[in-house]
């Protein structure tokens, strides 16, 4: 009797401490660190000068040649991001068949060592930024096909929600976490399918989704 | 996750599958095996090694029981005192049942086996922990355990082998659980391009590696939730259902005639395979 009753109080601590820190504020999703180590690449690429927003006005200001982006679609490069696993980096082809055609560039630093690798034939190594573990599966193609098809999501918002703001950065740095939780945490709320329907819903949320 | 997540929402951890308060929504993938088409010829297995990156362990591992075959033949002989025996065999695939209620699933002490919304039974090996409590508990026995480390130390896929391996599915290491997956890659990719589509997946659309390569088309696999699957039709033609742990076409007076039947339904496991009783030569 005496035994038992030390198992039930025990048992009623073991509750009661749990549900002490059951009440807490859930930890937030994202804290500093998120940010992901300075990665140098072969070429410092300057995804703010390709993707970045353009504004006609400063194109007339010689003293600020750099602020006017491109504005390319990040599907242009990472050309698969709507039809595969993986979003892909673009060839070296991709970069030529634009910067043949850029004489006014031609002659600046990164672009000649662009066409260096192009004479020497050989593919830049580059560096992954994003790297999950090999026991992740992360589906480009469902979320372009979500956010950006279905749901009429502009591009650089859509692919933001994990890269975060590319469009600023020259060389792309990790800015989220890209943990499970994190992955979770988006999952868990309910999404509209399509841009004008009511109909909402969550991602899926079992674990044979990204790991199989 | 936190108590009181978890009270709230009691339900979504332990489902009483498949009765009632869950029903399956959009799929609940399923199999039937016909054993009188079955000729033992081993084809399923060997795609299954092929398609799931299993590793080829060699005489010495097989009889120590470390075998790490999804899909295996089971033999099984008639005794009926015939003057060549051999002719006596009988083969029945067998891989996990995907059960309902599987026994694995509540036993797991990491939450490393689940079931999903598809109506599959999960194994997660970055979850898994190796405590081997799931393949003590199937009544099946069709979980292995890696007890080594084949990849590398075992060296099982020499350098240019690794070309061969599967992208899709994850080389596991030493220490963790694995079992069939019912090929969930390619259900996955097969929804994934539905979607897309913005339709369901097509009876037919989605092969497992076994059935793919079954050479008289044993195997058959689809979506029991569609009626109009194959898969659905055979389970409804032999009145094998689901949800049950002993058919009603069983419990008919001098039984009947039908084929159909699941293995161990009466420890109410639910199992997702319905296989199709060969047609004996001793009984006709």
């Amino acid at each position: 009797m005496h035994r038992l009753l030390s198992l039930f109080i025990l048992l009623a601590g073991i509750f009661a401490n749990a549900s002490v820190h059951a009440a807490d504020a859930p930890p937030s999703i994202t804290t500093a660190d998120d940010l992901g180590p300075v990665i140098e690449q072969p070429i410092e690429f300057p995804h703010n000068r390709h993707a970045g927003l353009h504004n006609p006005a400063d194109d007339a200001d010689p003293s600020k040649p750099a602020t006017g982006g491109m504005e390319i679609n990040c599907m242009y490069c990472h050309t698969y991001a709507r039809r595969s696993m993986v979003s892909g980096i673009p060839p070296l082809r991709k970069c030529i068949g634009c910067h043949q055609s850029l004489p006014s560039v031609r002659e600046t630093p990164r672009i000649k060592k662009l066409f260096e690798y192009w004479d020497a034939q050989k593919a830049i190594p580059w560096k992954k930024v994003h790297d999950l573990p090999d026991f992740v599966r992360f589906n480009h193609e469902r979320h372009i096909q979500r956010f950006v098809f279905a749901q009429g999501k502009p591009v650089q918002e859509a692919c933001g929600y994990c890269h975060g703001d590319v469009k600023t950065m020259t060389v792309a740095r990790r800015q989220k976490p890209l943990s499970m939780g994190w992955c979770v945490s988006c999952h868990e709320k309910d999404h509209p399918v399509d841009a004008t329907g009511t109909k909402t819903s969550h991602g899926p949320n079992d674990c044979w989704q990204c790991h199989k | 996750m936190s108590v009181s997540n978890m009270l709230e929402n009691w339900k979504n951890f332990r489902h009483m599958h498949p009765v009632d308060d869950a029903p399956h929504a959009e799929y609940k993938w399923a199999m039937s095996i016909d054993l009188d088409a079955c000729t033992g010829c081993n084809a399923c297995t060997v795609a299954c090694y092929a398609e799931n990156n299993l590793p080829v362990v060699g005489k010495d591992k097989f009889n120590a029981g470390q075998q790490m075959h999804w899909m295996r033949i089971e033999r099984y002989w008639d005794e009926d005192k015939r003057d060549f025996p051999d002719q006596g065999a009988q083969f029945l695939p067998m891989m996990c049942q995907h059960c309902e209620a599987a026994p694995c699933e509540t036993v797991c002490p990491a939450g490393a086996t689940n079931h999903t919304a598809d109506g599959l039974n999960s194994q997660v090996y970055n979850r898994c922990i190796g405590s081997r409590y799931c393949s003590a508990n199937c009544p099946f026995k069709v979980r292995y355990f890696n007890w080594y480390d084949y990849p590398t130390t075992d060296n099982v896929w020499p350098a240019e082998m690794t070309e061969q391996l599967n992208p899709d599915v994850t080389v596991r290491g030493k220490g963790v659980m694995e079992k069939c997956t019912f090929c969930v890659q390619r259900l996955e990719r097969a929804k994934n391009n539905a979607r897309t589509e913005g339709r369901l997946v097509k009876d037919g659309e989605v092969q497992t590696a076994c059935q793919q390569a079954c050479p008289t088309n044993a195997i058959s696999f689809g979506n029991l939730v569609e009626p109009e699957s194959k898969v659905a039709k055979q389970w409804a033609h032999q009145q094998v259902e689901l949800a049950r742990e002993g058919q009603a076409k069983d419990e008919q007076e001098g039984g009947s005639k039908l084929r159909g039947y699941r293995i161990f339904e009466e420890l109410r496991a639910y199992p997702s395979v319905m296989y199709l009783e060969r047609v004996r030569e001793s009984a006709i």
